[in-house]
C-alpha cells in the first residue's frame, strides 16, 4: 500500500536534529501530507456521514413532516368527556324526586387473590347477602374480570373496601335513583342504563337535566398529565342547580291512593288525577294508575311508560257541558237566567238524543240553565247550543284549542280530535252531540285546561309541571317561558257558570264530592267510549269528575278520570267524584284553605253566594 | 491621536500574540454551538423550572478559558507526561468503580468538591494523548505496534465497559480505529479487527452473507498479515466461530443495553418502553418541518414527551423548534469543525499533533453522527451526547479541553525551526 511510504519519525529524534539535512527532513515531515488515498477516505467518510444525516433530516422534516406533525397533535390532544351527574329533580316542597347517586359494580380477579377463595368468599358473602358456596363457584368462573354484582350501594361499597382484599375491584358509576318510586313516575319518567331519559321530564327536559359538560380538548404532557391552560373556566365547579317541579308529592300520594282505591273497587282499567292551579296552569299533581317504579322500569310493560292523561284521547261527555254554557253566555246566545224546555228525549236529524235518566225521570219540562247543568240534561244542553250560530260555535271551540295541543312540558302529548269546520257546521247532530261532550275527543289534561279557564276568569293557560331551575339556596336561575294566557271568557260569565257548577255538588249529580263548610263547583261525566271501528262500545264507559275549588276565590281544578269501571253503579258521581273529594280534602290541609263562613249553618237549598249579596 | 491608535493596535497585537496561529474558526464554531446548546437546554427545561442552561454556559466559559490557556502552551510537553496521563486515566476509572455514584444502573460519576465528575469523559482525551504519543514514536504499520496500541487502549476501555457505559466504550473504539488508521495501520487489519463483530451480526441475520464475509475476510488476512498462512487461518476460524462468539458477547451485555441496540430497528415493538424515545424523538424532529415551530414553541419538547431531552436527545428539540434549516446549520457547524480538524491534522508540525487532531476528529464525528442518527432513528440509543450542545458538564469541559489541545497543535505548527 502506498500509505506505507509516509515516513514517520519519533518526535524525540526530530527535536534533537540540528544538522541541515535533518532539519530539512524534519521540516519535510511537518509539511508532508498523508497519502492522498487515506486523506480522501477521511473526506469521503465526512461527506458521506454529513450527507446521510442531511438527507435523513430532509426526509423526516420536509417529506414526512405533515404526517409526523399530525402524529404529534394526536398524542398531545385529548378529548375529555367529563362525567357530570344529571341534575336533581325536586317537587315544589323540595322533596327529591330523582337524583344521581354513585353505585358500584363489584368485580373479582381471582388471579390476584392473595388469600384462598374460600376465605374471601366467607368474608364477602354476608355483605352481599349471598350464599358462600355460590360465591366460591362464581370465583371459579375465570381468572379475572368476573362481574359479581351490579348496583351496589355506597354503603355496601364502603364495607367491601374496608375488607382490603386483593383481587376485588369496585367500579364506581352514577345511577339515577327515584326515591318516590311510582309516586311521580308519570311526571318524572325514567332514564335507561345509558342515563338517557326515556319518559316524562327525564325525556322532555334532557337539556335542563343534563349539566352542560362541554367536550374539553386538553393538551397532554409526555407523562400523561393534562395541562391546565386549555381548561375552560368554571370547569370544575359544577353548578348545583336543581329542577323544581310544580308537583306536590303529598297531593300525588293522596290522589294516587284515592285513585287506586276506586280502580280496585270498580275493577277499572285505569285512571288519572290532575290537580291544576288555574291561575297559571301549573300542575300540582298528575298521577295515573296503574303506574310503574322508575327504579325498576325494566320490569314493567312498555305501555305503562306513557302518561295516558296526556297521550290518550277520550270523549269528555258531561264534564264538557259547563264549557258549552260558558260559550253560549259569552256569545250572548243565552243569559244565565234563560229557561229551556227539556223534553227528556229529542230526535236530531234522525238520531235520538236522550237524557241519561230519561227512563227514570222522563222530561223535566221548562228548566233553567243552572238546572241543566245540575241534572246534567243532555236535551237541555242541545237546546242551549242550538241558540249559538253553528259557525260561531265552531269558532268558539277552536279558540278554546279543540283539536290542538295544550303545549304541556311533558313528552308525547296528543292533540285532540275535532271535526273539520264544514262537517261541524253542516251537521246538526254533530253540534248536538258536542253539546254534551260527545263526538270529539281530548286528553284529560286539556279538559283540566278548559276548566281552568272557568276557574281563573276566562283565561286559557298552558299546563306545565316545571317551576324552574333553582340553585342550592333556592334562588331562581331559570324559568320556563310560557305563552301568555289567552282570555276567552269574561269573568262575569265564568262566575255564572261556576255558580251553576256549585249546585251540581250541593244538589246535583256531584253530591258525593261535598265537603262540609267548603264551596266546591263540579261536574260529573259518564261518557260512552268510542269504538275504534265506529260507533260506541257497548259496556265500556269512561267516568270523570271535574272539581273547581274554592269557589270564594277559585284556584284549583281537580280532574279525576277512571277508564272502564265495571258495574251498574259506575258513574262519574260514584267513581270519580269521591277521588276529587279526597284530593280536595288534602288540598285544604296542605294549602290551609279556610272554610267559608257557612260552615256552622248549612243551607241546603239556596246559594250562599246569593245570600251574601242580598245582605250587604 | 494617531500615535494613541497605533499604540492601541500594538497593544492589541501583543495581547493576541500568544495565539496568533490558532484556528479562530475552531474557537468560534464550538462557542456558537455551546451558546445554542444553552438556549436549547433552557427551552427544554422551561416547563420544569430547571436552570441547567446557566451551568452549561458557565462550564462553557470555564472550558473556553482553559482551552485558550492550553492553546498557548506547547502540546508536545505532553509527550513526557503521557504515561502519567494514562495512569491517571485508569486510576480515575478505577475510582469510579469504587467510589462512583450509581445512576440509571451504571456507575459513572464521582463526586469531587461538590461536582459530579465523569472520568469516562476525560478518559477519551487521555486515550487520545496516549495513542498519539504511542503512534508518533512508531507508526502502526507493524503488527506489534498495532497490537500494543490495542493493548494500551484495552485497559481503560474495559474499565469503562464494566461501568457499564456502552456509549463511551463505543467512542473509545472509534477514536482507536481513527487514530490507527491515521497512524498508518493497514486498513485490512482494521477490517479484520471488526470482522468478528460483523460476522456475529451477519450470522444472525443472513447466513450466506456471513459465509461470503468469512471468505472476504480470509482473503484480506492472507494479503495484509505478515504471517499470512497462520493469520488467515486464525481469522477464518475466528469468524467461523463468531456466531457462537457473538452469542457469547451478546450475553455479556445488560438487558437495557441489548434493548437499546436493537430497538432502533423497530421502535414500534415497544412503543411505551424501549422504543418510546426513538418514536417520540422522530415525531418531534419531523413535526418541526422546514422552518421549525420556533424557539420555546415545540409542543413535543415543551410538553416533555421526550425524557432526558436536555442531554442525549437535545437534537430533537433543535429539530422541532428550529426545523430543517436549524438542523442543517448545526450540521454545517459540525462539518466545518471537522474540516478544520482535518486541515490542522494535515498541517501539524509532527505526527503527535497530527494524531491528536485526528483523535479529536474521530471523537467528534462519531459522537455527532451516532447522536443525531439516534434522534432520527438511524442508530441505537447508546447514551452518547452531542458535543457542545448536550447538557453534561464533564463532557462539555472535555470537548473544550480537546479543542484547546488541537489549537495548541495549530498554534505551534510552524515555529519549530526558530523556537527550538
Amino acid at each position: 500500500m502506498g500509505s506505507r511510504s509516509r515516513p514517520l519519525h519519533s518526535h524525540r529524534s526530530r527535536r534533537l536534529s540540528v544538522a541541515g539535512d535533518r532539519v530539512r527532513r524534519a521540516l519535510s515531515i511537518s509539511k508532508a501530507a498523508p497519502s492522498p488515498l487515506r486523506l480522501m477516505l477521511v473526506w469521503g467518510a465526512l461527506v458521506a456521514s454529513a450527507g446521510g444525516l442531511v438527507l435523513n433530516l430532509f426526509r423526516l422534516q420536509v417529506v414526512q413532516a405533515p404526517e409526523l406533525q399530525q402524529k404529534a397533535r394526536d398524542q398531545q390532544m385529548v378529548y375529555l368527556r367529563p362525567f357530570v351527574p344529571r341534575r336533581q329533580i325536586i317537587d315544589r316542597t323540595g322533596v327529591v324526586l330523582a337524583l344521581d347517586r354513585p353505585v358500584y359494580t363489584l368485580f373479582a380477579h381471582p388471579k390476584l387473590f392473595k388469600k384462598s377463595k374460600e376465605e374471601i368468599a366467607a368474608k364477602l358473602a354476608p355483605i352481599l347477602n349471598w350464599p358462600v358456596d355460590t360465591l366460591i363457584k362464581k370465583f371459579g368462573e375465570g381468572e379475572s374480570g368476573i362481574r359479581i354484582q351490579n348496583s351496589l350501594s355506597e354503603n355496601i361499597g364502603d364495607r367491601i373496601t374496608s375488607l382490603r382484599i386483593d383481587g376485588l375491584e369496585l367500579i364506581q358509576h352514577q345511577q339515577r335513583f327515584y326515591p318516590q318510586q311510582d309516586l311521580t313516575a308519570d311526571v318524572v319518567g325514567y332514564v335507561n342504563d345509558d342515563q338517557k331519559g326515556q319518559a316524562g321530564i327525564e325525556l322532555s327536559q334532557q337539556n335542563l337535566l343534563e349539566r352542560r359538560a362541554k367536550d374539553v380538548r386538553l393538551r397532554r404532557a409526555g407523562d400523561g398529565s393534562f395541562l391546565p391552560d386549555d381548561v375552560p373556566s368554571g370547569f370544575l365547579n359544577m353548578d348545583a342547580l336543581q329542577l323544581q317541579l310544580t308537583i306536590d308529592n303529598r297531593l300525588q300520594r293522596a290522589g294516587l291512593n284515592a285513585l287506586r282505591q276506586q280502580i280496585k273497587q270498580f275493577n277499572a282499567k285505569r285512571g288519572a288525577v290532575i290537580v291544576m292551579d288555574a291561575r297559571d296552569g301549573s300542575l300540582l299533581s298528575l298521577v295515573t294508575a296503574p303506574s310503574y317504579d322508575p327504579n325498576l322500569y325494566y320490569k314493567y310493560p312498555v305501555e305503562r311508560f306513557k302518561n295516558w292523561a296526556i297521550t290518550d284521547l277520550y270523549e269528555p261527555g258531561s264534564t264538557f257541558k259547563p264549557i258549552n254554557v260558558a260559550i253560549a253566555l259569552e256569545d250572548g246566545a243565552i243569559k244565565s237566567n234563560s229557561m229551556f224546555y227539556d223534553e227528556g228525549q229529542i230526535i236530531i236529524a234522525g238520531w235520538p238524543i236522550q237524557n241519561y235518566d230519561f227512563s227514570t225521570s222522563g222530561g223535566r219540562g221548562s228548566i233553567s240553565v243552572t238546572d241543566i247543568i245540575k241534572f246534567s240534561s243532555n236535551v237541555g244542553m242541545v237546546h242551549i247550543v242550538q241558540q249559538i250560530k253553528p259557525a260561531a260555535y265552531y269558532r268558539w271551540l277552536k279558540r278554546l284549542g279543540m283539536g290542538e295541543l295544550t303545549g304541556i312540558d311533558l313528552p308525547s302529548e296528543s292533540p285532540g280530535q275535532f271535526k273539520d269546520r264544514d262537517t261541524f257546521i253542516n251537521s246538526s247532530v254533530e253540534r248536538a252531540t258536542a253539546a254534551f261532550g260527545q263526538g270529539f275527543s281530548l286528553t284529560p289534561i286539556q279538559l283540566a285546561q278548559l276548566h281552568s279557564a272557568l276557574a281563573n276568569g276566562g283565561k286559557i293557560v298552558t299546563p306545565h309541571v316545571i317551576r324552574g331551575l333553582f340553585d342550592a339556596d333556592g334562588q331562581l336561575y331559570w324559568q320556563p317561558n310560557l305563552p301568555a294566557p289567552r282570555t276567552i271568557f269574561s269573568r262575569a260569565n265564568t262566575q255564572a257558570v261556576l255558580s251553576m257548577m256549585e249546585t251540581v255538588v250541593t244538589d246535583g249529580t256531584g253530591k258525593s264530592a261535598q265537603i262540609p263548610g267548603y264551596r266546591i263547583g263540579g261536574k260529573t261525566g259518564t261518557a260512552q267510549k268510542a269504538n275504534p271501528n265506529g260507533g260506541y262500545l257497548e259496556n265500556a264507559k269512561i267516568t270523570s269528575f271535574v272539581g273547581i275549588f274554592p269557589l270564594n276565590s277559585p284556584r284549583y281544578v281537580v280532574v279525576a278520570v277512571v277508564d272502564e269501571p265495571q258495574g251498574g253503579d259506575a258513574f262519574g258521581s260514584t267513581v270519580a267524584a269521591p277521588i276529587v273529594k279526597a284530593v280536595i280534602e288534602t288540598l285544604i290541609v296542605l294549602e290551609k284553605v279556610a272554610p267559608s263562613s257557612k260552615v256552622t249553618s248549612p243551607s241546603p237549598s239556596s246559594s250562599p253566594e246569593l245570600e251574601t249579596e242580598e245582605t250587604p | 491621536m494617531l500615535l494613541q491608535k497605533s499604540f492601541k493596535q500594538i497593544r492589541w497585537k501583543s495581547l493576541v500574540q500568544p495565539w496568533q496561529n490558532v484556528d479562530w474558526w475552531l474557537f468560534l464554531l464550538p462557542i456558537g454551538l455551546t451558546i445554542l446548546g444553552g438556549v436549547m437546554i433552557r427551552s427544554v427545561e422551561l416547563n420544569q423550572g430547571w436552570t441547567d442552561w446557566r451551568q452549561h454556559w458557565i462550564t462553557g466559559v470555564v472550558g473556553l478559558v482553559m482551552a485558550l490557556a492550553i492553546a498557548r502552551w506547547r502540546y508536545d510537553q505532553l509527550l513526557r507526561w503521557r504515561w502519567i496521563i494514562y495512569g491517571i486515566t485508569n486510576l480515575s476509572l478505577l475510582a469510579v468503580m469504587f467510589f462512583g455514584r450509581e445512576e440509571l444502573g451504571a456507575q459513572r460519576w464521582i463526586p469531587i468538591f461538590g461536582f459530579n465528575l465523569q472520568p469516562s469523559e476525560f478518559a477519551k482525551l487521555g486515550i487520545i494523548i496516549t495513542i498519539a504519543a504511542l503512534l508518533s514514536e512508531r507508526p502502526a504499520s507493524t503488527i506489534p505496534v498495532f497490537l500494543k496500541t490495542l493493548g494500551v487502549t484495552a485497559v481503560p476501555w474495559i474499565l469503562i465497559f464494566l461501568e457499564p457505559n456502552l456509549g463511551t466504550s463505543l467512542v473509545f473504539g472509534a477514536i482507536t480505529m481513527g487514530m490507527l488508521y491515521w497512524g498508518n495501520a493497514n486498513p485490512g487489519w482494521l477490517i479484520l479487527m471488526l470482522s468478528p463483530f460483523l460476522s456475529a451480526i451477519l450470522f444472525n441475520i443472513f447466513l450466506p452473507a456471513w459465509f461470503i464475509w468469512v471468505v472476504v475476510v480470509g482473503i484480506i488476512a492472507w494479503r495484509s498479515l505478515p504471517w499470512y498462512r497462520v493469520g488467515a487461518f486464525i481469522t477464518v476460524v475466528t469468524n467461523l466461530i463468531s456466531g457462537a462468539l457473538g452469542h457469547f458477547l451478546w450475553g455479556l451485555l445488560k438487558d437495557y443495553q441489548k434493548q437499546r441496540l436493537t430497538m432502533f430497528l423497530n421502535p414500534d415493538q415497544d412503543p411505551l418502553g424501549g422504543g418510546y424515545h426513538l418514536i417520540q424523538s422522530r415525531i418531534a424532529i419531523g413535526a418541526g418541518g422546514l422552518w421549525g415551530r420556533g424557539l420555546h414553541q415545540g409542543t413535543q419538547t415543551q410538553l416533555n414527551f421526550i425524557p432526558e431531552q436536555h442531554t442525549d436527545f437535545i437534537f430533537a428539540a433543535v429539530g422541532e423548534e428550529l426545523g430543517f434549516v436549524g438542523c442543517f446549520l448545526v450540521l454545517l457547524a459540525f462539518w466545518l469543525i471537522c474540516l478544520r480538524l482535518v486541515i490542522i491534522a494535515q498541517n501539524a508540525r509532527d505526527n503527535f499533533g497530527s494524531l491528536i487532531a485526528i483523535g479529536v476528529l474521530s471523537m467528534v464525528v462519531f459522537q455527532t453522527v451516532v447522536n443525531i442518527g439516534m434522534t432520527i432513528g438511524l442508530s441505537p440509543v447508546t447514551g452518547i451526547p452531542l458535543p457542545w450542545i448536550s447538557y453534561g458538564r464533564s463532557a462539555l469541559l472535555m470537548n473544550f479541553l480537546a479543542i484547546g489541545l488541537v489549537q495548541s497543535v495549530a498554534n505551534f505548527r510552524q515555529r519549530l525551526s526558530f523556537r527550538d
